[in-house]
């Protein structure tokens, strides 16, 4: 299964990061084992590839490719082994020692279940493109390239005929001239970066193939010497040429040399898990960012959803319900088109800012920054969800809970965000709070207008905005003055305004954590607070807006991320202080 | 050994200067390789093979003397090394002095065995350059070649033989023997021309490879599609090296070796067929663990010694055409040897740097990945030392400078500030599967010291551009400490190796396991255990238990009965890290689990139900599940990755080709028949640290002497510097190690003595003379991220917390970039007054965020180039 990512908490540099360990579980390569017949010369023996499961590329490569390039009288439909000898001159020309598998055998496969990556093994290479590939890698490792012993590893290649690695031995035959037969494994790939790279890996482990086959070969010929010690010198054999000579059992097979009845099985076996083995030999250990507070707070909230939803049996509690909705469209920058309900609503930021005026949404706004209660009290649900919607945006996910519509009141440690249908009264202790501002959605009679847009919103609706709060509302936050200024500059898209706002609420995330860790955490005095207040550039103009504001989003940091501080950097200090 | 004496020196005096303190940067390098290393190792022949004249040596270092007025005797290669730490080249650096005569004595006799090699048996009739390495016995040696075909001019049809004439009465003419190998007729192989011919098979789609080969960059000009972000460059790695296209050339290597200056139209094809080989061969050190030790180190760093041969090979053109010039004979060979010998010896400087030279040992980030036990001491002396630099050099912002060009220009740190969104809700995994990136990473395979080389060259960006960093400066401690703080910054992965276990009695990699009796010793697999035979050849084909299944324990939320399938993973014991912490663990975990339950639920067809091996098994290639399952991943992967990328890319080469694998799938199911299913062999793997790898290689440490490959190290002067730069930085334009196209070469130059910082450039030549580089703005957002971090670590808050935040304002960073692009996705023309009041960004932030904002909006650089 899919173990790509291991990704895990550790603690980091930025203390909370994931590591990903990246293996790649095989090499881009194929492995082949090469004869040099007496008969025939160098010749392809059985082949290993790894078959990637469909992959991501663009599909007018294959559609174009593919087809294309099997070589001519590929397609007869024959035994893979023949097929992809491409002709029937070619089929004459095989002996015992110049075949694998015998025309009938359908190869051997083994499938990585983790990656779905399938090793097959065929006398030739099943995928066409690759037949001339491994042919001309065979005849350079056996024809062209000189060893000095004739035994021994070489790294050969260009971008046009692929790299190969390849490594040459020899395999004792008492029918053989000289008493031996002459094989190499090629390692075929296009990186050749990644196949030099690999070769003290390959050799160390061809190398423990080669001995294999070779002790194993070393045996047959001494029993049979034992048997027959004259044998090869009987058989006729002409010095001359050898592409002529075709008699007798000359041309072994592998198998009969080394009698090993499974020896192709095997084979694919120790070629399959090379060719798995050398692609993960090297582990990436990458890092990555740590997930922001938003991202954490919203794992949280799903975990204690799925738990609850476990302890309840099954039931969703009803007003979380939209709430999943957005977060899962705000994490994924999806904007939730596909469940616009009907009806008119706002769009952005920017468009309630226009519908409502620069001042009202202002001071609108922060109140929601200051964390305050904002109630919106009207008729159309919908569209009171719609600001909400909006609204939230200027919150990290921490700081917003929603109330979307209800028909009585709910208190403000409750929810910062409260829809009311028109008829409900607010206590009189709330409607007097400073830390409270009421929006009235007044319909204007004017009949129903769907699809209404930014400046028919105000054909339709009218808004009043109270609050019994007496403070400025036109000085801080320094959030605000920035959000403002992008807002109200119509060059910028909404999403640019909203990348911005990302901006700004992650830099003022980042000094509600340097806050928190320096109050809660070290407990530090007022004096210092002050420092470190400055330092992060919160002092100034709206210094206290700034201050009040880093207080109410304090109360928005994950648990995850409070209990990290809590415990794995004191005990950081306290190892420290030993 | 000189050098190794020196450098024990050199080593000792740090420590004294320190007092050995733990917490000083002075002592946080030291000498890395772990086997000496001798000049005369390295031996340079240059070989022809010509139709007419057959083969003839043009160069063997080997049979030359250095003949000098005082000692006639001396080899050139036994000078020794000067000064401590690293080596230095005699020619350039005395040039007042005579240029050295040399002789050229008998050949030796291994030559002519030795051009047979390089050559091989039959000639091929491939016109491109091909690359070899042989491994020689005995004496153990590398042997590294490069062949070429010869271009020559058309006039100096006569001329060309001169040097060969010359030669002749010098060295033996070697002729062109047949090989003792019986071969087949000589083999075609054709040139790049003939792509279409039969023999290779290989019919290549136009589209295909423009898609796949990166354009080679011309200087000014930007282009798209070698962009972006590390995950992306993977991606398109992979593909790139993938055989499933077949072989799709990457790049033109249609190299050639100039026999003349003249740039006429060649037709080497016509007329006489000549080859030039380049061999370098490396004398492998006696002792067998030194022996493997050098070779680990070679083999990962392959790509920088090519890419010093390939600068060997322009020194050599370049004197054969200038002493084929000279009229008199016995000049003109002085003249050529002269000139090859001192790039010989410029060769052998840089390889004995790059084996020899100091690192940093613990350089801050790797080192945090790695192991996060000493976490705390470690930041703890960061900011220390960061703290002192700050103040050393506040006049003139030096440290805020280099920070800023540092990461500016060495990118990979910016994925290490990405955050990381895979929020564990259900209802999404099918639709945005980020990890789908690493499900490809795995499926499609890379080369991760290739991906880590890029990583700290900085080549994330698009325009690809590649970097280095030297300090200068003539204090030491102030070197290192600069050097210290930077290995923080400068970030790559960390490499692990996984090898068999020592315990496994067996390897896979043994086809006849039962059948050998008595294993011979091999003396080369020093570093593993003889193999005992198991009792039946079928057990270890047989077993499952040896596919590695471990079941991770389900986590408590984890119960779901449905979900209880999926979270069984086969896990190599390679990703267990040993320093995760309990933070966060449980939803982690659950993150995993996630992905896998997303990732891997159509493999369940394949992998929970075993079939018993050896039974014949029908496997259908291209099923409808697996299909179906893996249909998702490309979108996934193309939509996470390339939000911001150009629609033709997105669309061209990063989009599905289902089409294209389940036409494929189903002519493989058209005619193929049952395979033979056999159980793959577990790939139980043991975790080595010490792994060969660029993080721990190219982080140098203080060295007397200028080096061209390291990512960062220090140096006591600029002299030579001044003098290789620019050279050296067009070499890398011309030869990247980094085996894909770059568009720009750079290096950051920071001299604590002056507190300058500058940038050396391939693009923009420098307009002041004297000066290396141009200066650089400091980052108003760097400069105040610091300033907070290190003012918080005054204020006494604890050090991993500031490194936290530190870690946090770098996030902020990559945030701003983002807005930076998403503004100028919609912008033709940057307004610098509306970035600055709206979004923040100032005129000097601007450079660092458009170099960020490269690595995942490529279309950025196109706009404001």
């Amino acid at each position: 299964m899919n173990r790509a990512r291991d990704s895990r908490p550790c603690d980091r540099p930025g203390s909370k990061r994931f590591v990903t360990v990246r293996k790649t579980e095989k090499m881009n390569a194929l492995v082949a084992l090469c004869h040099f017949c007496e008969l025939h010369g160098p010749r392809t023996l059985f082949c290993t590839e790894a078959v990637h499961p469909p992959s991501p590329s663009p599909p007018q490569y294959g559609s174009a490719m593919m087809p294309d390039r099997e070589p001519e009288g590929e397609r007869d439909g024959e035994g893979l082994t023949m097929k992809a000898n491409s002709s029937e001159t070619h089929r004459a020309d095989m002996c015992e020692g110049c075949r694998s598998l015998p025309a009938s055998h359908p190869g051997f496969v083994s499938v990585d279940s983790e990656t779905g990556i399938r090793y097959l093994s065929h006398q030739h290479p099943r995928q066409p493109q690759l037949f001339s590939v491994v042919r001309q890698a065979c005849v350079r490792s056996l024809s062209c390239e000189v060893c000095p012993g004739r035994e021994g590893p070489i790294f050969f290649g260009d971008e046009q005929h692929g790299f190969v690695f390849s490594h040459t031995f020899f395999i004792k035959d008492s029918l053989a001239r000289g008493f031996q037969r002459w094989y190499s494994i090629v390692i075929v790939a296009m990186d050749r970066i990644y196949l030099i790279n690999s070769w003290p890996f390959l050799l160390r482990h061809l190398r423990i193939t080669i001995q294999s086959l070779q002790s194993t070969a070393l045996q047959v010929f001494e029993r049979e010497q034992v048997v027959c010690p004259q044998r090869r010198m009987n058989s006729t054999f002409s010095p001359a040429g050898f592409p002529h000579q075709r008699s007798g059992n000359a041309a072994r097979s592998l198998t009969s040399l080394t009698q090993h009845a499974d020896l192709w099985a095997s084979l694919h076996t120790s070629f399959s898990w090379l060719l798995k083995a050398c692609g993960s030999r090297l582990t990436e250990k990458l890092l990555e960012g740590a997930p922001t507070e938003d991202t954490l707070v919203l794992i949280e909230r799903q975990t204690e959803q799925e738990e609850e939803m476990n302890a309840e049996g099954g039931s969703v509690a009803q007003d979380s319900q939209p709430d999943t909705t957005q977060e899962r469209d705000f994490l994924f920058g999806g904007d939730g088109k596909d469940e616009e309900p009907l009806g008119p609503k706002f769009k952005s930021l920017r468009h309630l800012r226009q519908v409502l005026g620069a001042a009202e949404f202002r001071q609108l706004a922060w109140h929601v920054l200051m964390g305050n209660q904002v109630i919106w009290r009207g008729h159309d649900c919908g569209f009171i969800q719609s600001a909400f919607e909006m609204l939230k945006a200027l919150l990290p996910v921490g700081c917003v809970r929603v109330v979307p519509y209800s028909t009585q009141y709910e208190e403000a440690y409750r929810c910062n965000f409260l829809g009311l249908s028109p008829d409900v009264q607010i206590p009189a202790h709330v409607t007097s709070s400073e830390f409270m501002v009421l929006v009235e959605v007044l319909n204007v009679e004017q009949g129903s207008a769907y699809g209404a847009y930014t400046d028919d919103l105000l054909s339709l609706y009218q808004f009043s905005i109270s609050s019994a709060n007496t403070q400025p509302t036109d000085k801080g936050p320094t959030l605000l003055n920035k959000l403002d200024l992008a807002l109200a500059n119509e060059n910028l898209s909404v999403d640019v305004v909203s990348h911005c706002l990302l901006c700004l609420k992650e830099e003022w995330m980042n000094k509600v954590k340097v806050l928190f860790k320096f109050t809660k955490v070290d407990g530090r005095g007022r004096e210092d607070t002050q420092k470190v207040l400055a330092l992060l550039g919160a002092t100034g103009h709206g210094e206290e807006d700034n201050v009040r504001l880093l207080k109410f989003w304090m109360t928005g940091l994950s648990k995850t991320y409070k209990s990290h501080l809590m415990t794995a950097v004191r005990g950081g200090e306290r190892t420290l202080s030993q | 050994m000189a050098p190794m004496l020196l450098q024990k020196l050199f080593n000792k005096k740090a420590a004294n200067t320190t007092g050995g303190a733990r917490e000083s940067a002075a002592d946080a390098e030291n000498r890395w390789a772990s086997a000496e290393f001798d000049l005369a190792q390295i031996r340079l022949i240059v070989y022809q093979d010509c139709e007419r004249r057959g083969r003839q040596v043009l160069f063997d270092s080997k049979a030359i003397r250095k003949l000098e007025p005082s000692e006639l005797n001396v080899d050139e290669t036994k000078t020794p090394p000067t000064r401590s730490g690293a080596c230095q080249i005699g020619c350039k650096a005395k040039p007042k002095e005579a240029p050295p005569t040399y002789q050229y004595t008998r050949p030796s006799s291994d030559v002519n065995m030795l051009g047979e090699m390089m050559f091989g048996s039959v000639a091929m009739s491939y016109k491109g350059s091909t690359l070899k390495i042989h491994h020689i016995r005995s004496p153990p040696q590398l042997m590294i070649s490069k062949v070429f075909s010869a271009r020559c001019g058309s006039s100096n049809t006569g001329s060309t033989n001169t040097l060969q004439d010359s030669l002749d009465s010098i060295s033996q003419t070697c002729p062109s023997h047949s090989s003792s190998i019986a071969h087949s007729n000589p083999v075609d192989m054709p040139g790049r021309g003939h792509s279409e011919d039969s023999d290779s098979g290989i019919a290549r789609s136009a589209s295909l490879s423009s898609l796949l080969a990166t354009p080679l960059p011309s200087p000014g000009s930007s282009y798209s599609s070698g962009c972006a972000s590390s995950y992306q460059r993977r991606w398109l790695r992979s593909q790139a090296t993938s055989l499933q296209h077949g072989l799709i050339p990457r790049w033109s290597t249609d190299e050639m070796f100039s026999l003349s200056d003249e740039s006429c139209s060649s037709n080497p094809g016509l007329g006489r067929r000549k080859k030039i080989a380049i061999s370098i061969i490396i004398s492998l050190p006696e002792k067998e663990e030194e022996n493997q030790s050098f070779q680990e180190f070679f083999f990962s760093h392959f790509p920088l010694f090519e890419s010093h041969m390939n600068k060997l090979k322009t020194a050599i053109e370049r004197a054969m055409i200038v002493c084929r010039r000279i009229a008199e004979p016995s000049q003109r060979v002085q003249v050529y040897l002269c000139r090859v010998m001192e790039a010989l010896g410029e060769f052998r400087m840089t390889v004995w740097n790059l084996y020899m030279a100091p690192r940093i040992t613990e350089p801050i980030w790797l080192t945090m990945v790695s192991q996060s036990a000493e976490r705390t001491q470690l930041c703890q002396r960061f900011l220390k030392e960061m703290s002192v630099l700050m103040e050393h050099g506040a006049k003139t912002q030096f440290l805020s400078s280099l920070v800023t060009a540092v990461l500016m220009y060495h990118l990979a740190w910016v994925p290490t500030v990405m955050p990381s969104n895979h929020p564990p809700i259900k209802a999404v995994y099918h639709k945005h599967l980020s990890h789908t990136v690493d499900l490809l990473a795995k499926c499609h395979p890379y080369n991760p010291l290739w991906a880590q080389l890029g990583d700290l060259y900085g080549a994330l960006g698009s325009p690809v551009r590649v970097c280095r960093t030297v300090v200068v400066g003539r204090r030491r401690e102030l070197v290192q400490r600069v050097l210290y703080v930077l290995s923080y910054f400068i970030r790559c992965s960390d490499l692990q190796e996984n090898s068999l276990p020592h315990t496994q009695v067996d390897s896979p990699a043994n086809p006849c396991p039962s059948q050998i009796t008595n294993p011979t010793p091999c003396p080369e697999r020093t570093n593993e255990k003889p193999f005992i035979c198991e009792s039946e050849a079928a057990k270890f084909t047989l077993n499952p238990g040896r596919t590695n299944k471990k079941t991770l324990v389900a986590d408590a939320d984890f119960s779901d009965p449905t979900s209880s399938l999926e979270v069984t993973s086969t896990e190599a014991d390679g990703s267990e890290s040993p320093d995760s912490s309990p933070f966060l663990e449980t939803a982690n975990d659950r993150l995993d689990c996630a992905h896998e339950c997303a990732g891997g639920a159509g493999l369940e067809c394949s992998s929970a139900n075993p079939s018993p091996p050896m039974h014949k098994v029908r496997f259908m290639i291209g099923s409808p599940n697996e299909l179906e399952n893996y249909s998702q991943c490309p979108y996934q992967c193309g939509r996470c990755l390339h939000r911001k990328m150009p629609s033709r890319l997105s669309t061209g080469s990063l989009d599905s080709s289902d089409e294209e694998e389940q036409s494929h799938g189903q002519t493989c199911t058209g005619n193929e028949t049952q395979q033979h299913e056999l159980p793959l062999p577990s790939c139980d793997m043991e975790l080595h640290l010490d792994v060969n790898h660029f993080g721990r290689s190219l982080l140098g440490g203080y060295s007397p002497q200028y080096m061209p490959d390291f990512v960062l190290h220090g140096v006591t002067s600029d002299q030579r510097l001044k003098q290789c730069l620019m050279a050296d930085l067009e070499h890398t334009v011309l030869h990247p190690a980094l085996d894909e196209p770059v568009a720009e070469a750079v290096c950051i130059v920071a001299d604590t003595d002056r507190l300058s910082v500058q940038v050396a450039t391939t693009q923009r030549r420098v307009c002041e003379p004297g000066q290396i580089g141009r200066d650089v703005m400091v980052s108003n957002l760097i400069h105040t991220l610091l300033t907070s971090v290190l003012q918080l670590h005054a204020l006494n808050m604890a050090a991993d917390f500031c490194v936290m935040h530190l870690e946090d304002r770098l996030q902020e960073v990559y945030f701003k970039s983002c807005s930076l692009a998403e503004y100028l996705s919609g912008q033709r023309r940057v307004n610098v007054k509306e970035l600055g009041l709206a979004l923040g960004i100032e005129s000097n932030d601007l450079p660092l965020l458009t170099a960020v904002a490269s690595t995942h909006s490529p279309y950025v650089a196109q706009i404001l180039l």
